[in-house]
């Protein structure tokens, strides 16, 4: 064990001995910090502003019963229509259940930057895939493959080190993200209140949640994704020992992924594609792709792909011949 | 002799049909030096592939200090270091930090170690920088420093030669000789230079086309006195040729100021001052070739690849 932490040590003091690593941790600093500010500077960006006044209820009661004369049928010609106040808050059931409950829509604070840079997860997987892609392929590069498994240590231990770095390396990115997001969010747009309440419809029911613990769900439901590809890029790169191979297959894929289910939708086998699978964050807010998909099923066919990753990996990590090429 | 540290068992490799090492056998044994000559394709890397475990043997086994490679890698690969083809570290960080990573691959070895080997290799100065600005021969030094960490019985090192300026080679040479004499280590080196071989080995072992084809020490070999090719640069050359048409029983070939001909290593200083006596000025006088190459030249044939 005491044996295996060393290893993990080598990987971390390698990855971060190379520039592209810290250049990597610099772009996502970059991308946090640039969005708070055009977000600050430019705030038609921002899109959720409600009604946070102190008669926030008789507000969105008003914005209800328009909604309800909008749902009765196209207007009278010629009568003239006004605007609907808070384009966010056009829920009607949703808006009833905060007067109800006594939520109160919350202003543009820390918590919805949170909610918009989870969409920089796809950067990170960017970066993963990256990092993951050279973990086997580049000691191959390099030549010094051969000086690392000449060493009383067996070829699988080597590998499972090299993966948890590429765990440790996703978790730094990630964890980096959020407590950058919040320091940068906080410091931008404030934070109305600690302990707020969040409410989403998760297949078509109204759920309340804490921000906090709605917000890391979100992001490690998002992470899901990450985790796939990241061990299918390593999977790659300890088959074929080509790092730009495995970046390449890996962010196609990626970018790839939805439209390939989209044009494979009508086929009966659809539901088991990865790619229809690794957003679960549809289980949590919104819906499934398909109407048979539960949670389970997802986390059960992610399950198997991952499987199957992480065996061909090791198979041909510790079986095959380390020649010259 | 002293105790058999590594055997090769029957060592053979296939790769897509066509067999590369052909049933290898003999030993190694500790504080000698042997060398793995051969010419280029002979399989002397793929061999020292099998012996470290980077390549599965299709038949036979290597037994490191009673260890099979195939079956206990790990009770096996411990009592060796190595450098496998070139001596390749991570380029981006500094001498020390490359050591620093594969001293943490084997347990016990202290700090003091590290400066230990370093100073070992002369490589005080320069172990801070980036091992991207080292030359080939430091690079070569911190290869043969991280194959040191941990005090293996068996070095084996793959052309360490390779790329060297003579003042390196020599140096390199002056090493494991040392390590051999003082510290008892077998050391295997390959290389297809058979000058470079009988100067710091003291077995030689041929392969040429995966096999085996002759196994000597060095010593035995030096002290046969078979005749040698003998060149002399004279002047005036044809009287030179005259003369020792009548001294040496070998044909005499003249060619412009040089005439070359056979003899025992005990007739030269006779046939010498032969040449002197008569009044001959002498500029030069070559012993083209020794016996260890001819033989090894013959061995191999023609240096074909198949
Ligand atoms: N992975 C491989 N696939 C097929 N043939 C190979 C492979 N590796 C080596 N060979 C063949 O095996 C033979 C021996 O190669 P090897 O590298 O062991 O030679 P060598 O004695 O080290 O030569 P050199 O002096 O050039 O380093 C060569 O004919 C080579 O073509
Ligand atoms: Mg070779």
């Amino acid at each position: 064990m005491n044996n295996f932490i060393q290893l993990v040590r080598n990987e971390q003091m390698k990855l971060y001995s190379q520039i592209a690593t810290w250049i990597m941790l610099i772009i996502l600093g970059v991308l946090v910090i640039g969005f708070g500010v055009l977000m600050k500077v430019d705030n038609t960006m921002i899109s959720g502003e409600g009604p946070t006044g102190e008669n926030w209820k008789q507000e969105l009661q008003e914005q209800n019963t328009q909604l309800k004369e909008e749902q009765q049928g196209p207007p009278d010609p010629g009568e003239e229509r006004e605007q609907i106040q808070y384009p966010s808050y056009t829920d009607i059931e949703m808006n009833e259940y905060r007067i109800q409950n006594d939520i109160k829509p919350s202003g543009y604070d820390v918590w919805d930057f949170l909610q918009t840079n989870r969409s920089l997860i796809s950067i990170i997987s960017l970066f993963t895939i990256i990092v993951a892609a050279g973990m086997i392929a580049n000691e191959f590069k390099w030549g010094t493959i051969k000086l690392l498994l000449i060493r009383p240590i067996s070829r699988t231990k080597i590998l499972l080190s090299k993966y948890v770095s590429v765990l440790l390396f996703a978790g730094t990115m990630l964890l980096c993200l959020y407590a950058l997001s919040f320091i940068v969010g906080a410091a931008l747009f404030g934070i109305d209140s600690i302990s707020q309440t969040y409410l989403f419809r998760q297949a078509g029911e109204i759920q309340e949640a804490s921000i906090f613990q709605h917000t890391v769900s979100m992001y490690l439901l998002s992470s899901v994704n990450l985790l796939l590809m990241a061990t299918f890029a390593f999977m790659i790169s300890a088959v074929f020992r080509n790092s730009s191979l495995a970046i390449g297959v890996a962010i196609f894929l990626m970018m790839a992924g939805n439209s390939i289910v989209l044009f494979l939708m009508e086929r009966e086998w659809a539901k088991y594609i990865l790619f229809a699978n690794t957003d679960l964050t549809m289980y949590l807010e919104g819906n499934p792709m398909f109407n048979e998909q539960t949670a389970g099923f997802s986390i059960a066919v992610l399950f198997v792909y991952y499987i199957i990753f992480v065996i061909l990996a090791w198979v041909f990590f510790t079986k095959r011949d380390v020649a010259s090429n | 002799m002293s105790q058999s540290v590594m055997q090769l068992k029957n060592v053979s490799k296939t790769i897509k049909n066509k067999q590369i090492i052909k049933g290898l056998d003999f030993e190694i044994y500790s504080g000698e030096v042997f060398g793995f000559l051969g010419p280029n394709g002979a399989g002397k890397t793929t061999t020292i592939r099998m012996m470290v475990g980077l390549m599965d043997m299709t038949n036979g086994d290597v037994l490191i200090q009673g260890n099979s490679v195939n079956k206990d890698f790990k009770k096996a690969i411990r009592h060796v270091g190595g450098i496998v083809e070139n001596p390749e570290m991570y380029p981006f960080m500094s001498g020390r930090k490359n050591l620093l990573h594969y001293s943490r691959m084997i347990p016990g070895i202290t700090e003091e170690r590290i400066q230990e080997v370093i100073r070992l290799v002369g490589l005080e100065n320069r172990i801070k920088d980036k091992v991207g600005k080292y030359s080939l021969g430091m690079r070569q030094r911190l290869g043969i420093a991280q194959a040191l960490l941990h005090k293996p019985t068996i070095l084996i090192l793959d052309e360490p030669t390779n790329g060297l300026d003579p003042a390196g080679i020599r140096e390199v040479r002056a090493y494991i000789r040392r390590l051999a004499a003082e510290e008892g280590v077998a050391v295997i080196v390959s290389s297809h230079i058979l000058s470079e071989m009988e100067m710091m080995c003291d077995r030689i072992g041929i392969i040429k086309n995966g096999e085996l084809i002759s196994i000597q020490s060095v010593e035995d070999a030096l002290q046969q006195t078979d005749t040698k090719e003998v060149s002399v640069e004279a002047s005036p050359i044809d009287r030179a040729q005259e003369f020792l048409k009548q001294k040496v029983d070998s044909p005499v070939q003249l060619d412009s100021n040089t005439v070359t001909f056979n003899s025992t290593r005990e007739q030269i200083p006779g046939i010498i001052s032969g040449l002197v006596n008569e009044g001959i000025d002498i500029y030069s006088v070559n012993v083209n070739r020794s016996t260890l190459e001819d033989k090894f030249l013959d061995l191999i044939g023609e240096n074909s690849i198949e």
